[in-house]
């Protein structure tokens, strides 16, 4: 069989991928295999989980404006390069490009709450905080399950942690 | 003396088959990606911004308790043949050894646990561990990163958690891969079915080698798809859990095929003789007949060679290592190469 890419040499891997629901399989030679990030060897079975992602990019792309958007502040990073390339530039573009991204984490997540190990100077706030974040969802289940008592007491735990972490008790109410 | 001497004479500690289920589970790796707060990821930092971060984090590195003899090898530095070494010892990625502008790595004793430095992230820390181990390299991999902590500032967000390059690594930043050998179901026909499975468990899998062709000995690697919502533990207690099922479901596979089908064992058996006996020998016959190997092995058929010696071999035997053992210029003289390393490998304990 030859090599679906450049239909000349002999094709040493059946590659496969899966992106949005979809299954494609390419038999590719190894040099193009190479530069697909996909290598028969061993050593390398470490393909581009980021194609996935760049079909969402594109996508979000797409349906997004044609102008280059905003820009990061911290790096001159704009949203239309992050959409061509799928790399952010620095941390703070998280921040910059936060209405894009959230969504787009969803997507690929499924989620979009950090649920492991935080950095150890910010154990103190953040581990109250995520104590906070545990709750208010068990809150929304309650108040959903209609069990209202609970839904009571839970209210008044979230008020007072947020209290005790100094945030404003406006977004506690329900 | 840690050197890369050293490192290229004592095979890697993964490779010695003492985890949990090294008969389909040759082994597990952890990384985590980190990223330095204040700082362009490598993507959009600049030669000094990459200086920068290479002298911050290997300092660290050398200053936890578990790096502080570890190797540190600059890329720029390292001549190709070293480079595609580092590579097929999942060391670094072919990416970074490819563009080796401003990145390190740092490589622990017995290659347990390594960093790269300015791969896509500044911090890319790795515990590679033999046969089915996520929690226990999940653990290791969490006492360096804390270790690290102490020194470096990491770009961490409160919903989102350790930011990094690519969205798709941000939250926890951890992969977690087991690479599996799975001949046996590839052979029953049952490869897709049971990996398509596993792919609706929130696992991904990857694997170069077509269902019924197995040209390349049917490693697959399984790891978790997501890294954003679940806690470490989850992730490292899920791959293992859904991991041992395979591993369970490939041991079945290969009792069922050896009672049914004599051609199993006379394959077998010709791997060894070929391995054992040629002179001439590429790296994709190796890897196919190694395959084969490592079933007779696992299965008890054949006795005088252990699955570490066939793990080696898989290593030892590609083009890089090939190369640097002085494997002469034209692809026949490295096939000899090849072949000579093989039946070294192979041969009975003196």
């Amino acid at each position: 069989m030859t090599c679906d890419e450049c239909g000349k040499a002999e094709a040493r891997v059946a590659y496969t991928e899966f992106a949005n629901g979809k299954a494609a399989t390419w038999h590719l030679c190894e040099e193009c295999a190479g530069k697909r990030g996909v290598s028969a060897s061993l050593s390398s079975l470490s393909g581009p989980l980021v194609n996935i992602l760049m079909g969402l990019i594109e996508e979000v792309g797409r349906s997004g404006a044609p102008e280059p958007g905003p820009i990061c502040g911290g790096c001159g990073l704009s949203l239309a390069e992050f959409r061509r390339t799928g790399k952010l530039g620095c941390s703070a573009c998280y921040e910059s490009f936060r209405d894009e991204l959230a969504p787009l984490l969803r997507r690929i997540h499924g989620s979009c709450e950090h649920g492991g190990r935080v950095p150890s100077s910010l154990e103190p706030t953040e581990g109250p905080r995520r104590e906070v974040r545990r709750l208010r969802s068990e809150l929304e289940r309650a108040v959903r399950r209609e069990e209202y008592e609970r839904a009571a007491e839970l209210r008044d735990l979230v008020r007072e942690k947020e209290i005790a972490l100094g945030l404003g008790k406006d977004d506690v109410d329900v | 003396m840690w050197t890369f001497d050293a490192m290229m004479r004592e095979p890697a500690a993964w490779l010695d088959a003492s985890g949990a289920r090294s008969d389909a589970i040759l082994s597990t790796r952890v990384r985590v990606a980190r990223s330095l707060e204040g700082e362009r990821f490598p993507n959009r930092a600049g030669a000094s911004d990459l200086e920068r971060v290479r002298a911050r984090v290997v300092e660290a590195a050398l200053r936890s308790n578990y790096l502080r003899n570890a190797l540190v090898i600059d890329m720029p530095e390292a001549d190709r043949a070293s480079r595609s070494v580092l590579v097929e010892r999942h060391l670094v990625s072919p990416d970074f050894a490819s563009d080796p502008t401003g990145r390190a790595v740092v490589i622990g004793e017995r290659e347990i646990v390594s960093a790269m430095v300015n791969e896509e992230d500044h911090i890319r820390l790795q515990c590679i561990r033999s046969g089915l181990q996520p929690v226990d390299a999940w653990r290791l991999v969490g006492k360096i990163e804390s270790e690290l902590d102490r020194n470096l500032h990491y770009a961490f967000h409160s919903d989102w958690g350790y930011l990094t390059a690519c969205p798709t690594n941000v939250g926890t930043g951890m992969r977690v891969s087991v690479l599996a050998h799975l001949i046996g179901l590839s052979r029953s026909g049952r490869v897709s079915e049971v990996l398509g499975s596993v792919s609706k468990l929130g696992l991904s899998v990857r694997g170069s080698y077509g269902e019924g062709s197995d040209a390349q000995g049917a490693f697959f690697q399984v790891s978790n798809q997501t890294t954003l919502g679940q806690s470490e533990e989850d992730i490292a207690y899920t791959v293992e859990r859904v991991a041992g099922r395979l591993a369970g479901l490939e041991c079945e596979a290969r009792e069922r095929l050896v009672e049914k089908d004599r051609r199993i064992s006379d394959e077998i058996h010709r791997s060894w003789g070929i391995l054992r006996s040629a002179r001439l020998l590429s790296a994709s016959e190796v890897m196919e007949l190694g395959s084969s190997l490592r079933l007779g092995v696992a299965l008890g058929m054949i006795t005088s060679v252990g699955l570490a010696a066939v793990n080696r071999l898989l290593v030892m035997t590609q083009p890089g290592h090939v190369a640097y053992a002085g494997g002469g210029s034209s692809a026949e003289e490295r096939d000899a190469a090849r072949a000579d390393i093989v039946r070294r490998e192979l041969a009975p304990a003196a």
